[in-house]
């Protein structure tokens, strides 16, 4: 990187909110999350340069587009301010992560604001999943497909099944892992929720089959939910520091980013990578390229991962594209409790999509946000103690668009 | 340090509170055992903790029995048995007598009461019972609303409290208040002086136009009148009368139940839970055929639900709080001079110079009342509500309305503190 990028702090909503029965305009989320940020941190609205907006869909779930300007109208300090709003899927959220960094690095601005929102409770969930099919290739793969992402990324499972073999328990210990996680978490959507081990395993009325061989327990969750953070280049950084009387070693930062793009079917995808070791290649060429931009000798000197498990197989898929096993090999990290709480690498202290909620344009930003929240020990009841160094990665799609951060101190 | 709780035994395991509370218990990973009078009902009980938990997986820490067969059994085995049968004082006490005949010393024992007084719950009992015995006030579902009171007796030994209060915390996931054995506790006491007094002074305003001025937007997810016919009016009555007998502040009014409310629960009108009778509200069919009543209080006869217009100061709260804009939604409500604003401001500064009234009495902080009327009710806590305002404001507001006005309030305002430190979104409470 040129030069490093800070993140100041941020704030999350409570994703166990609905909004729309609140009766809120989505301008109400952003309003809430920047209030919170600007509280957090101390930053003054006049201070900030440029405002991002990462969202997936608010045309559809909204009927609102232009989210961007709805920067402007949180505080009078706004008036005038540079913004813009980015679609990337899922993954909308990091690029609008990538776009803030890439300002900040290139000296054009000094302190940015990231707001990463999605308002998904004014539909039903037929509704909002024929709307999350845009995320797919859409006439090719969802059009008249009943909730066709748990479809997909049940045909990922398939194909670890095909290519190494896959047992459904595995997939059922993630699941419990994360809600498990998400009840350390004051602002994850199921921390009062009921979910075991066992209850995952099993099928049943309240854990009935969503799409191939995805259950209930396998999936993220629909949320409504926004999240600010604000990222400052050395220069404020440096002051902002100085003002509230810490170090600039002590901020978190952005160490390294990956970013790939997959083609957009899934079965262009798997005929890619036939015969080839991993699964998603591109989702490991952006690993890799974090990795070796944050100068991330392997996966073992990460502290822990914010991975996007909008679906089990999802986090299954990362847990070997990380590299914390060979290829194919996920389930020996599982079994090892690798990837629990208090395991060597823990996944998702915050509960991830299945458990602290998935609400899509915020989603990276919320992964940054804790990511950032852990490595300067902030992180409150789903701390993992001492860490330094975490990564995150947000994917749109079924693995098509890849953004990978890693965040230390 | 938390207490080492291996088995639950819930007692009137069927009912809505005993199996939402079994249901934490088991939640945590705790085999709880669910009595009640017959083992269909226990099953009942069963049932429901699996709709709770939305999960059959759950059963595994469940099993059921009856109080005649199982009951010495279970309770000699328990660590914490938990008393949840219905809110009649002579039933309880019986319960207690068998409970303390069984149980091995150190073993707790709690009752979900949510307002009968703690200490004469266990008056009659040993000396290692009354030691071991609590409140613990949970609201319902309790899978869901995670406000909790904990209330000890003067008699309750302080350490197995502090380990307690540890327990429902970190492992039962509870927003824990700690409350005096004062009637009602906090949440009740607070609330029910609201629910109540919108219950007298819809003699005078009519229901539908209380609910529609103290509806939503004034911070809470359900309108008075509505809510009292959500809790059953016989339950509303028990709680109110209790409060009126036993308590003798500056609300002591409040608490009066209205006449038209005690000659219709003798007619059976208790809410939603009696069908086509109703109470404030009624309904007769289903989905889009059916009609809708209001209740008229003065003739106690209903009328047909008429489209009410929306006050002005109503109006411009909801646009406000739409977008977000909670602090000027307060400022609207502060500010508006309409008779229907100052209606509005009567009730809830009521409530929040009564709440901020009984910090010192019957908790510690304003966090805790904060806490137990938004984690508990769901409703705007008073310290969030003095905030928005702004304590100067509030003072002023409370003084006109010739309400009493905290010290600690005044304090406050004198440093420009916040007095609403719990965690979690504000706006969540207020609904456009």
């Amino acid at each position: 990187m040129t030069a490093p990028v800070f993140i100041l702090g941020g704030y999350q909503t409570d994703f166990a909110r609905n909004w729309t029965k609140e009766g809120k305009h989505i301008a109400a989320m952003i309003r809430e999350a920047v209030q919170g940020a600007l509280a957090v941190t101390g930053v003054e609205p006049g201070e900030i340069e440029v405002g991002h907006v990462g969202n997936f869909a608010a045309e559809l779930y909204a009927m609102q587009g232009h989210l961007g300007a709805f920067l402007v109208d949180v505080d009078p300090g706004f008036a005038g301010l540079p913004t813009g709003r980015h679609e990337a899927a899922c993954a909308s959220g990091s690029i609008a992560l990538l776009a803030a960094t890439a300002e900040l690095e290139a000296g054009r601005y000094e302190l940015a604001l990231v707001v990463g929102v999605e308002q998904m409770k004014t539909v039903s969930p037929a509704q909002g999943g024929d709307y999350l099919g845009t995320a797919a290739w859409y006439e090719l793969e969802a059009k008249g497909v009943e909730f066709p992402f748990p479809k997909l990324f049940g045909r990922l499972g398939d194909e670890y099944d095909k290519r190494y073999g896959l047992r459904d328990e595995h997939l059922a210990h993630i699941a419990a892992v994360n809600y498990d996680n998400a009840r350390r978490n004051p602002r994850a959507q199921t921390r009062s929720w009921y979910m075991s081990e066992d209850h995952a395993r099993g099928g049943g009325p309240y854990n009935a089959t969503i799409g191939g061989r995805i259950k209930i327990s396998d999936c993220s969750q629909v949320t409504d939910g926004a999240v600010a953070v604000l990222l400052a280049a050395p220069a404020y950084a440096e002051r902002w520091a100085a003002r509230r009387g810490t170090r600039l070693d002590a901020l978190a930062r952005v160490e390294g980013w990956g970013h790939r793009t997959a083609p957009l079917t899934f079965d262009a995808k798997i005929a890619e990578s036939a015969g080839a070791p991993y699964v998603l290649p591109h989702t490991r060429r952006a690993i890799e390229d974090a990795f070796r931009r944050a100068r991330v000798a392997d996966v073992w000197s990460l502290s822990g991962i914010e991975t996007h498990d909008c679906f089990t197989t999802s986090e299954y898929m990362a847990i070997d594209h990380f590299g914390l096993t060979a290829p194919g090999e996920s389930w020996k990290a599982i079994e090892d409790g690798v990837i629990d709480f208090d395991g060597k690498l823990p996944i998702n202290p915050s509960g991830g999509l299945i458990g602290a909620g998935h609400p899509v344009g915020a989603t990276g930003v919320r992964q940054l946000l804790d990511a950032s929240l852990q490595v300067t020990g902030a992180a409150g009841g789903y701390q993992v103690p001492g860490a330094r160094r975490f990564a995150t990665l947000n994917i749109g799609g079924s693995g098509t668009t890849s953004c990978v951060f890693v965040v230390g101190r | 340090m938390a207490l080492d709780i291996r088995k639950v035994v819930v007692l009137g395991a069927n009912g809505a509170m005993g199996a939402g509370s079994a249901m934490v218990f088991a939640a945590a990973g705790i085999p709880t055992t669910l009595l009640a009078r017959t083992r269909d009902k226990a099953r009942l009980g069963q049932a429901r903790v699996e709709k709770l938990a939305k999960s059959e997986a759950i059963s595994r820490f469940l099993s059921v029995g009856t109080y005649d067969d199982d009951l010495d059994r279970e309770v000699a085995a328990a660590d914490l048995v938990f008393e949840a049968v219905s809110e009649e004082l002579a039933l309880k006490r019986a319960m207690f007598g068998r409970i303390d005949g069984v149980r091995r010393p150190g073993a707790l024992v709690a009752t979900v009461s949510s307002g009968l007084s703690i200490a004469g719950l266990c008056a009659e009992r040993s000396d290692d019972f009354r030691r071991h015995f609590l409140g613990i006030h949970f609201f319902n579902p309790p899978n869901v609303i995670t406000g909790c009171e904990l209330v000890p007796h003067a008699g309750t030994d302080p350490a197995v409290t502090a380990e307690l209060a540890a327990s429902l915390r970190d492992r039962f996931g509870r927003a824990l208040v700690r409350t005096a054995d004062t009637p009602a506790f906090c949440g009740n006491r607070v609330g029910f002086e609201l629910l109540n007094r919108c219950a007298q002074l819809a003699l005078e305003h009519g229901p539908a136009e209380l609910d529609l001025l103290i509806g939503p937007h004034t911070g809470r997810a359900m309108a008075p009148l509505a809510t009292i016919d959500f809790v059953g009016w016989d339950v509303h009555r028990a709680i109110v009368d209790n409060l009126h007998a036993h308590t003798s502040d500056e609300a002591h009014a409040s608490f009066a139940l209205p006449v038209y409310m005690d000659l219709l629960i003798d007619a059976g009108h208790l809410g939603d839970k009696s069908g086509e009778l109703g109470g404030f509200y009624r309904r007769l069919g289903q989905g889009k055929e059916a009609q809708r009543f209001v209740l008229e209080p003065r003739s106690r006869d209903y009328l047909p639900a008429a489209k009410l217009a929306v006050p002005p100061v109503v109006a411009a709260m909801k646009r406000l709080h739409r977008v977000g804009r909670y602090r000027e939604a307060m400022a609207v409500f502060a500010d508006e001079p309409s008779p229907a604003a100052a209606l509005m401001r009567r009730v809830i500064l009521g409530y929040v110079s009564y709440g901020l009234g009984r910090v010192g009495e019957v908790v510690e902080q304003v966090a805790d009342v904060d806490r137990i009327m938004g984690q508990g009710f769901n409703w705007a806590p008073p310290g969030l509500l003095v905030d928005l305002i702004g304590a100067r404001r509030t003072i002023a507001l409370l003084e006109q309305a010739k309400l009493p006005v905290a010290r600690l309030l005044v304090d406050a305002a004198e440093r420009g503190a916040h007095l609403h430190t719990e965690p979690g979104d504000p706006g969540r409470y207020f609904v456009a």
